[in-house]
């Protein structure tokens, strides 16, 4: 977790296959969402907040990599992102999570369909665990670059040049 | 208009800088069966910072081997002269494809990452499916977006009528074709061609989002086609047109790709562009 200096505001950079905690003033941000899935949880009463940017939907793919890294997938990346939230003082009941990202390239290729199967995993293991997705950007072709607000909980979206808030 | 567009973008394809002299006279050592070792680290003695990236290269968990590789003529030796070409280029090229890219907005160092990545997802799909590896793919791939550095400033100021266009469900390189009468991919092909490169690199340059177009089919064409899109999907590379380009299905059909198979080269493709971009840039 990033450490705070007073009021000095941290910023947090997420790459690909990533998870990374803020706290307070923090800003954690992640650039260039294409197909990967981009989760924000964060607790607005302990002000601590989570980004995760993975890839790939299952780690049966590729076992080794998921033991080094489980960021890299959804099904191994998402509990761990929760975990991690609850042992910096979030609370389940109080959690706000929002997704961005799982595009898709132009054709109705379905092998090429990652970012569909991303958002089913994520929509399945959220269900499973009684959790609700606030809001969302999801799917289309375009790129995200997202930034989370651990202060606020505010999530900013960035793409072609035009910024909202999700 | 568009022809006039056309023109101007020609005559910066005529002064795009000239791939190396090193790399050059290198290229055509490599390609000629009697040359030897020690004639390849001749040439190299003369070049600090191309024999430096080399020996970076070759002792790179993707390039190299087991033993530490302490001397060009050992890399020869070692790696063999393929892998010794792909290591010059791969060395040459980084200096061209590092830049900024105004148009389509990518940052310095992003279209090299990309390049990378293309060029190691390409080899990761020929792994996969079981298929010869020849010299020309990986070359093809690092290249493969060579136009972008000449169309970016001109993609930059007729921007948003690309993109109105784009927005309407074509393709991006086809938005490209309708405002300014090319697109990247037929300005790479060119400047493959001005580099003397060989035929197959140059269709598979500029056929790398229109395979179908190509004169004949080829394998080298289709697995640009697909490392290029998977590698903008993983987000590398991913500029300002986003995922705004068309997966043919006829090529993966023709490749007998399967979803395993994209999964698992995009799983392997990440750590090893982070270390060979990261080889590079710390000079």
């Amino acid at each position: 977790m990033g450490k705070n200096n007073g009021t000095e505001l941290m910023r947090h950079i997420v790459v690909v296959a990533d998870m990374k905690l803020g706290a307070k003033g923090d800003l954690v941000v992640t650039h260039a969402l294409g197909s990967c899935l981009g989760l924000m949880v964060y607790d607005p009463v302990a002000k601590v907040g989570g980004l995760l940017h993975a890839m790939l939907p299952l780690s049966k793919i590729n076992r080794q990599k998921a033991k080094e890294n489980p960021f890299m997938f959804v099904d191994t990346g998402v509990p761990v992102l929760f975990k991690q939230v609850y042992a910096a003082g979030g609370q389940k009941q109080r959690l706000v999570v929002k997704a961005a990202g799982c595009g898709n390239p132009l054709g109705k290729n379905e092998m090429f369909k990652i970012g569909q199967r991303n958002y089913t995993l994520l929509k399945k293991l959220l269900w499973k665990n009684g959790v609700l997705l606030e809001s969302e950007a999801i799917g289309g072709t375009d790129s995200r670059t997202v930034y989370f607000d651990i202060a606020s909980g505010t999530v900013k979206i960035s793409s072609c040049g035009k910024e909202s808030l999700l | 208009m568009k022809q006039n567009r056309v023109t101007e973008i020609m005559d910066k394809v005529e002064s795009f800088p000239g791939i190396p002299g090193t790399a050059v006279k290198l290229m055509s050592l490599l390609d000629d069966p009697d040359s030897s070792a020690a004639q390849i680290e001749d040439v190299l003695r003369y070049d600090a910072g191309l024999t430096a990236n080399i020996l970076k290269l070759s002792n790179s968990a993707y390039f190299g081997m087991m033993t530490h590789i302490g001397s060009v003529k050992q890399a020869v030796v070692v790696l063999g002269i393929k892998r010794i070409k792909q290591l010059v280029l791969t060395s040459c090229i980084g200096a061209i494809l590092d830049k900024q890219v105004a148009g389509y907005d990518l940052q310095p160092g992003e279209l090299w990452r990309h390049s990378i990545a293309v060029s190691v997802a390409a080899e990761g799909l020929i792994a996969e499916l079981e298929m010869p590896n020849g010299d020309d793919i990986f070359t093809a791939s690092l290249l493969h977006d060579v136009g972008k550095l000449v169309m970016g400033g001109f993609v930059q100021k007729d921007l948003e009528k690309i993109w109105n266009a784009a927005s309407k469900g074509v393709p991006f390189e086809a938005a490209e074709e309708m405002i300014l009468g090319t697109n990247h991919a037929a300005i790479g092909a060119a400047i493959l061609k001005r580099w003397s490169f060989p035929e197959k690199i140059v269709d598979a340059v500029r056929w790398h989002h229109n395979p179908e177009d190509a004169h004949e089919h080829s394998v080298i064409i289709d697995i640009v086609h697909v490392a290029n899109i998977l590698s903008l999907m993983i987000g590398i590379g991913l500029g300002f047109e986003g995922l705004n380009y068309q997966l043919m299905p006829s090529v993966t059909e023709r490749l007998g790709l399967s979803t395993s198979n994209l999964e698992t080269v995009a799983s392997r493709t990440l750590q090893v562009v982070n270390e060979l971009s990261g080889l590079l840039e710390d000079g």
